[in-house]
């Protein structure tokens, strides 16, 4: 039996001690009384809010009991927010405003919105980048890349002139990093800077460390906050941007995470995505079973490599999709429980290395072309659900996402439907777990949260995730599931306004789409062009140096970073292949 | 199972540096359920890539599936390149789902892209489309400006040759060296295939080597064949592929096997590679001197050791290869294997290799067993045959 059948195990365990708790405080008065008075102080903790209607609520809504074994079913199955097993949330307060009249301690009051921009050249992005921080207190900047800077390819390959600048922002050289967040202290206690890249993750990180060097000194590098995806299994299994074999790319993996780990205390190196799983058509349940194993392959790989999980386990992050099934009610709720569980109980992590910290982004899958503008519907009320699952932080996407880059006008909604949520309306800023421990709430978490087990014991059943993968059992199961939806969408099952019910009959409406233009992409290349002709002589021996490291195991980052001052992404890609082999794709 | 002829064979991918198969994975699963052929080349491939194969496989139709944008000049490209190869003979469609604009679709027709499929269509439309494509007349052919260049061997001569092959006789005179590899489902044949294909080609400069891949039809007639997919080596100038569906025939081959190889023979490759698809314990599917060298590829996961006894194929085979080496139960399964085969008293040879592995030792000693003698400008022929096994005994 592999750790994923013990994980399952662990959880059932936790559910099952529970109830004996329960018995216990019932049939114990000593313990009773314990529990009581915990419980007491607990409620007592609670302060008051009141609304700009003059209506006064409790900042952390708890249920009216008083029977011990009640209490103990609740402490145990829910927690308070910010507590063990972090059901309601990882945090105490999230969203809450913050109280006027005290200095409150522990609440992190930090905006949870992200916006994901990236368009064109650096210039480009940079410039939106500026346009979408123009109003923020902080600087949170989240960048997509187009295909060739995804494949580890650079402009001026043969055949990719019509992608470059398309879908994300091309970067093949550190100066063109320089150039991408130009204008931002990117080392400010306020800055955070994502980037969705995952097989060329190490290259382009290391161009982002490079880059800053630059700016602002050797010294900043301990300053750099932010977060890049890097998540190589799901590649395998959905979003197929795979650039080496399965083992090389973990390998590559772990070597930055290792670094990071010790040199960039402020940095996340992995974002563990069950998006792309999603957007690639999987059930919710599969999103969030495969997203967690692969999360604990990672934890128990890099403690096998002499990893310290309590010193890397607090720098990962997960990444989930927040679509219209409902069980988006719930699964973050649940994937915090069974991680905190997890990583306590087999691999003994400490608190802080229990978090689920978690960003969600609505789903791009539920939008449709078909009378776009239903999707501003669409994301709002995914937002809704990502609230109420306490994201630690969102993004919401663009009605004109289906066929576009996403234009000002739409990120701006988008944006605004999050401060909507958060800021005009009520829900999220008087109090915490608004609907917590509702019946169908729990409803959806039971369910979820043995479907979820469930799925672990099949992997595990399989020889555990890599086996599987192997044996191309996830990607099997995405598939068919994805089948199956679109199946449901032809026959009308599955309801899609606008587009199989209440359809109107007024044919498209031709959007104005954000292209990039021609000269640009050709300008692009001539500048690449000219930059790789200026460093000729010193990347081939920087590549020699980099195909030693790779072959003698040492930290192929920390080589990276030093590369990148010659060499281009493509280049680095391209010599990293010869060494260990490119990806053979499972299809 | 209706007349080889009015199969449909259509070619599928995803262009370069886009991932995004959720779509071209479903619309594929509905065309083999309505009785097409599909051969998937998979995502993130080239212009270059997707007209190759089209030609080689002598398809219908290709259908492209993008959402990364850049469609207009990839599509537009695609669709002139196989123009240039052969005439209208293949359609190109596809679809990007609301990526793709009215206007866009416009840019590409004019290119020569006959169908694009807008956000919101019915996959029964996509299916209706692509079964109205009626399938080359057979013998029927037009020159193009490419049969002039490559002449004889073009990859649009050989397929064309292939598509009139009828003799199964193969004149013994000029033939090309044969490896058969079979084995059950799952063992890695097809990675292993590739990796020698790498090899050869490295070591052979200007050789070309043919490929003939089988995969089963369903019950509906259709089928999936994926091999192009993971044979990333094999997509090669160099490297003539064909990919064939069983079509109801047992025993791990197509009823158009036969003459295909024939005809692959006479066509000047220096090696050809033959894979059957996964074959069950009593398949032998390579009776009559179809192939100079038979392979056994397994996976060390039999199950007991009475298992082996009734497997067919290691009376038989030339070579077997315990492939998947990493495997915990390998050298055990590599020890009993060696113990069968020594109690057939025929000179079989057992590798251990791990072909997932880049550059792995145990597809080099294998290679070199197998290929090594094969020589640059002298007459093809390879290392361990029936032939030599026999003398050598």
């Amino acid at each position: 039996m592999g750790f994923l059948a013990d994980i399952a195990q662990a959880v059932e365990k936790y559910n099952h001690g529970v109830e004996q708790q329960v018995k216990q405080v019932r049939g114990d008065a000593e313990l009773g009384k314990q529990i009581l008075a915990k419980w007491r102080q607990a409620r007592a903790a609670v302060k008051t809010t009141r609304t700009p209607t003059g209506l006064e609520l409790p900042r952390v809504a708890l249920p009216n009991i008083d029977e011990p074994g009640e209490i103990a079913r609740y402490l145990g199955e829910e927690g308070l927010p910010g507590e063990f097993p972090y059901l309601s949330s990882a945090y105490r307060e999230m969203y809450l405003e913050r109280d006027h009249h005290e200095g409150n301690g522990n609440s992190k009051a930090e905006e949870p919105m992200r916006l994901f921009a990236g368009l064109g050249l650096a210039e480009d992005t940079n410039k939106r980048f500026h346009y979408l921080t123009k109003h923020q207190k902080s600087v949170r900047l989240s960048t997509a890349f187009d295909g060739p800077t995804l494949y580890g390819l650079d402009s001026d390959d043969d055949g990719l002139l019509g992608k470059v600048g398309e879908g994300g922002v091309a970067i093949d050289t550190v100066d063109d990093m320089k150039r991408l967040y130009d204008g931002f202290d990117i080392t400010a206690d306020t800055s955070s800077v994502s980037m969705t890249i995952n097989g060329p993750a190490p290259t382009i990180l290391a161009m982002y460390v490079a880059a800053a060097k630059h700016r602002f000194g050797d010294g900043c590098v301990p300053k750099l906050r932010g977060t890049i995806q890097a998540d190589v299994l799901k590649e395998v299994q959905a979003q197929n941007e795979c650039l080496f074999g399965v083992e090389p790319s973990l390998r590559f993996l772990g070597d930055m995470v290792e670094y990071v780990t010790e040199k960039m205390p402020r940095f996340y190196p992995v974002s563990i995505s069950g998006y792309h799983i999603a957007e690639a058509g999987s059930t919710p349940v599969q999103q969030a079973a495969y997203t967690l194993s692969n999360g604990f392959v990672y934890v128990d790989l890099w403690k096998h490599r002499g990893m310290n999980v309590d010193k890397f386990g607090p720098r990962l992050s997960f990444f989930f999709d927040s679509g219209l099934d409902i069980e988006y009610m719930a699964l973050a709720r649940v994937s915090r429980k069974i991680w905190a569980i997890g990583m306590r109980d087999c691999f003994a992590a400490g608190p802080k290395a229990q978090l689920f910290k978690l960003h969600t982004q609505t789903s791009g899958r539920s939008l449709i072309a078909a009378e776009f503008k239903n999707n501003l519907t669409r994301t709002a009320v995914e937002l809704m659900l990502a609230y109420l699952n306490a994201t630690n932080s969102c993004h919401s996407n663009s009605a004109d996402e289906p066929f576009t880059t996403p234009g000002e006008e739409y990120v701006t909604l988008a944006a605004h439907a999050q401060n909507i949520i958060l800021e005009e309306s009520g829900l999220f800023k008087h109090m915490m777990n608004p609907l917590a421990g509702s019946p169908g709430m729990k409803a959806v978490e039971r369910a979820v949260e043995a479907a979820i087990l469930a799925e672990f014991r099949e992997i595990d059943r399989l020889g555990g995730v890599l086996s599987a993968v192997e044996q191309r059992y996830q990607r099997a199961q995405i598939q068919q599931a994805a089948h199956r939806l679109e199946t449901q969408i032809y026959d009308g099952t599955r309801p899609i306004i606008g587009l199989n019910r209440y359809a109107s009959t007024n044919g498209h409406a031709e959007m104005d789409l954000v292209r990039t233009a021609r000269q640009k992409q050709l300008f692009q290349v001539k500048r690449l062009k000219a930059w790789k002709k200026k460093h000729g002589k010193l990347a081939g021996r920087k590549l020699d140096e980099l195909s030693g490291v790779v072959d003698k195991g040492g930290n192929v980052f920390a080589k990276l970073i030093d590369c990148v001052e010659h060499c281009s992404l493509g280049q680095i890609t391209h010599r990293l292949r010869e060494v260990v082999g490119p990806f053979r794709p499972v299809v | 199972m209706p007349k080889d002829e009015s199969i449909l064979r259509v070619l599928t991918a995803v262009p370069i540096c886009d991932g995004h198969d959720s779509a071209i994975n479903t619309i594929n699963l509905e065309f083999i359920r309505n009785g097409i052929e599909v051969i998937y080349l998979g995502y993130h491939r080239s212009v270059r890539d997707i007209v190759r194969a089209a030609v080689q496989e002598d398809v219908r139709a290709v259908g492209i599936s993008s959402y990364n944008g850049g469609h207009n000049e990839f599509f537009s490209q695609v669709a002139r390149e196989l123009h240039k190869e052969v005439g209208g003979e293949i359609t190109v469609f596809g679809g990007g789902g609301g990526t793709i604009t009215h206007d866009d679709e416009r840019i590409m027709r004019r290119a020569g892209v006959d169908k694009i499929f807008f956000a919101g269509t019915p996959l029964e439309a996509i299916v209706r489309y692509v079964k109205q494509l009626r399938a080359p007349a057979r013998g029927s052919r037009k020159r193009t400006a490419a049969d002039s260049r490559g002449g004889k061997r073009s990859d649009r001569a050989l397929s064309m040759a292939l598509r009139n092959a009828k003799s199964v006789k193969v004149a013994t005179r000029a033939s090309a060296p044969t490896i058969g590899i079979t084995g059950p489902g799952g063992a890695g044949k097809t990675t292993l295939i590739d990796e020698l294909v790498l090899r050869f080609l490295q070591r052979h400069p200007t050789s070309r080597i043919a490929i003939l891949s089988h995969d089963p039809s369903i019950a509906s007639h259709g089928a999936l064949l994926g091999d192009r997919a993971t044979m990333i080596h094999s997509q090669d100038d160099r490297v003539f592929m064909r990919s064939l569906a069983t079509r109801g025939r047992a025993g791990g081959l197509s009823p158009q096997t036969e003459p295909m190889l024939a005809a692959m023979k006479q066509m000047g490759f220096d090696l050809i590679i033959l894979e059957t698809v996964g074959t069950g314990q009593e398949a032998m599917p390579f009776a009559g001197g179809l192939v100079d060298t038979s392979l056994f590829v397994m996976s060390p996961e039999y199950g007991s050791k009475l298992q082996l006894q009734k497997i067919a194929m290691l009376d038989i085979a030339d070579l077997v290869v315990v492939n998947k080496g990493d495997l915990a139960g390998a050298p055990r399964a590599a020890a009993e294997v060696t113990e069968r085969l020594t109690m057939n008293h025929k000179n079989q040879k057992v590798y251990t290799t791990q072909a997932k592995q880049h550059r792995n030792v145990g597809v080099d000693r294998l290679y070199d067993t197998v290929l090594g003698s094969i020589r640059q400008g002298e007459p093809p022929r390879l290392q361990v045959t029936r032939k030599t096994r026999t003398s050598a005994k």
